[in-house]
């Protein structure tokens, strides 16, 4: 891998955790106002407090149930799949795992479908079955490409793991297709922007569900990033430093699927996001999952918010998924990262 | 005096397959025990054991009077170093970074290292030598300054023994003289305890103050270099005919075809 300077690379690691996630904190700062304050109906923010005072009802209605909760599940989805794509990366020792290349994303977004046909839409003990029966379905996918991936000596072949994901993505979403080819037009239209990646939701009620399953999922992720490090100097030697690799592994498994598939669960597979950002900031900042992790969260977060504003604007009133902007930038991205490093190994 | 690793009638197998049995094996602190046998006579899985990675299928490994299966990960990570073969590097740490790794079990979760870890570091990048090789990434240095790294890194352990499983198989005889030197220096001068695997007949003479052989997951022979570096032992270790000759305190080991 390539790393870019800027000075920050050799850095003592808590300096450098401290700058980069204040500086990516107050980028996503920027951008969530931004974004908050664009749209086809342009609110701005003196309009906003405008329409706080006198109270205009449109606007209110706008701000306070479309535009806001609507920045937060970007952020919530993009910060969601960024450091799970960091973790399953440190897991798989491999930087081209993710939520999207493992067909976790697949997995869940026909978890969901399933729940959706069958007429499971409902709460259980306040958690939305969608999302749990997409966390199984994460779950279940992450077990099967890992077992599959994993040769002798505990190694994850690269060829076999993406193989894997592959394979997965197309049994899904051929079963995906099954279902839409059986629907009526309208549950199909629905169902087709959903698994393209949209973050259209309205109100909080949508926020709050999802973040019951992301908030434990990403703790327990960062309270694993230590373990994680020793992990990459192999099993054995994770082990003689005190790790406990079996016990790490399962938290992993357990907190990824929770996470990414109560995202999946709503925005339906938001591609390349869980890919290129922990790239991305691994040749800024190094490779320790302490800064990678977290950092993750962070830019994830603030990419898509990003990606959705432009989704939302780019040919108003007309909003395309946003799944269509992640996938062409990110598309874009690699075939650049291919052709700099042509001679190079870039994994 | 009180040994650092004791183990008694430890035997070891894979599935159904036996590996090792009726090892017999004590160290006592600022000592260095060589450990030599064929590929496949069961060395990497004993020491394997003996830094609490694997656990016995039967007898007893103790750390200091306690069981090593029984001990907290953390407790031992603090006490025993363990430096692989060819150790595993995933992702691009650099030379620092994966030295500072030895302190993890003295840090806790969400904690990074403080200024007296990066101190200890940089003391243990200087002893082997690669201080200034701290900010190169570990997939660019060479092999030898790579096994350097882990060496400092089990250093920064802090730990009593240092178990090393054929610490210079892959290097040039400049790399592994210096690095046999170092282990020794560490001995002498720290009174750290070493327990290495190695094929390097030639070098088991002048580091090691005692010997092991395994044979097919026994003990062959054991005792002071002088003792069991022969034609007849290593001839019946190693399956092949050899001859052992001694010049001026210095080993000459060949086959006899």
């Amino acid at each position: 891998m390539k790393q870019i300077e800027f000075g920050l690379f050799n850095m003592s690691t808590n300096r450098k955790f401290l700058i980069s996630t204040v500086l990516l904190f107050v980028l996503w700062i920027i951008v969530a106002l931004i974004a908050i304050f664009t749209g086809t109906y342009s609110i701005g923010p003196f309009e906003a407090f405008e329409a706080f005072s006198n109270s205009d009802e449109l606007s209110k209605t706008i701000f306070f149930k479309i535009r806001i909760p609507r920045v937060l599940m970007a952020t919530i989805a993009g910060g969601t799949l960024a450091i799970t794509g960091a973790a399953l990366q440190a897991l798989f020792r491999n930087p081209l795992a993710s939520p999207f290349t493992l067909g976790i994303s697949g997995g869940a977004s026909l978890g969901a479908l399933l729940a959706l046909k069958s007429g499971l839409a409902v709460g259980f003990l306040g958690f939305s079955m969608v999302s749990i029966s997409a966390f199984i379905f994460s779950l279940l996918t992450m077990l099967f490409v890992y077992s599959v991936s994993k040769v002798r000596g505990g190694v994850v072949a690269t060829g076999r793991l993406l193989l894997a994901g592959v394979v997965a993505n197309f049994l899904y979403s051929a079963v995906i297709m099954f279902i839409q080819f059986f629907s009526t037009f309208t549950e199909s239209l629905q169902t087709m922007r959903w698994v393209m990646g949209s973050l259209d939701i309205v109100g909080f009620d949508t926020v709050w569900k999802t973040l019951i399953f992301v908030i434990p999922g990403c703790l327990i992720l960062l309270s694993l990033t230590k373990d994680m490090n020793l992990f990459g100097l192999g099993d054995d030697v994770a082990l003689s430093l005190g790790v406990n690799v079996k016990r790490m592994e399962k938290k992993i498994y357990f907190a990824t699927s929770l996470a990414a598939g109560a995202v999946i669960s709503v925005t339906g597979p938001i591609g390349f996001v869980g890919l290129i950002i922990p790239h991305i900031l691994r040749m800024v900042l190094g490779v320790d999952n302490r800064i990678i992790l977290p950092c993750s969260f962070l830019l994830g977060a603030t990419f898509l918010t990003a990606a959705d504003t432009v989704s939302r604007t780019i040919i108003s009133p007309v909003e395309i998924p946003v799944g269509i902007i992640t996938a062409s930038i990110g598309g874009i991205f690699f075939l650049w990262l291919l052709i700099k490093t042509k001679k190079e190994i870039i994994v | 005096m009180a040994t650092i690793i004791n183990c008694s009638d430890l035997a070891f197998s894979y599935n159904e397959t036996s590996v090792l049995r009726g090892i017999n094996l004590s160290i006592v602190p600022g000592k260095m025990l060589g450990i030599l046998g064929a590929n496949g006579a069961g060395k990497s899985t004993l020491l394997k054991i003996l830094c609490g990675v694997l656990k016995p299928k039967s007898g007893e490994a103790l750390f200091k009077d306690k069981e090593l299966s029984k001990m907290d990960r953390r407790e031992i990570a603090k006490g025993i170093a363990y430096i692989p073969q060819d150790p595993m590097f995933a992702f691009p740490f650099t030379v620092n970074e994966v030295v500072l790794m030895g302190r993890a079990p003295y840090i806790g979760s969400f904690e990074f290292e403080r200024e007296k870890d990066r101190e200890i570091a940089k003391r243990a990048m200087e002893t082997v030598g690669i201080f200034h090789l701290k900010d190169r990434l570990i997939s660019e240095v060479s092999a030898g300054e790579r096994q350097l790294s882990s060496i400092a890194r089990g250093l920064v352990q802090e730990p009593e023994i240092m178990i090393l499983d054929e610490p210079a198989t892959y290097l040039d005889v400049k790399h592994r003289t210096e690095i046999m030197n170092i282990l020794r220096e560490l001995k002498e001068e720290r009174g750290l305890s070493i327990i290495a695997a190695t094929h390097d007949i030639f070098s088991s003479l002048f580091y090691f103050d005692e010997i092991m052989i395994l044979k097919d997951g026994s003990i062959l022979a054991e005792g002071k270099s002088d003792e069991v570096i022969n034609s007849e032992i290593l001839s019946s270790a190693y399956g092949i005919q050899v001859t052992v000759k001694k010049e001026n305190g210095r080993v000459f080991v060949f086959p006899n075809q």
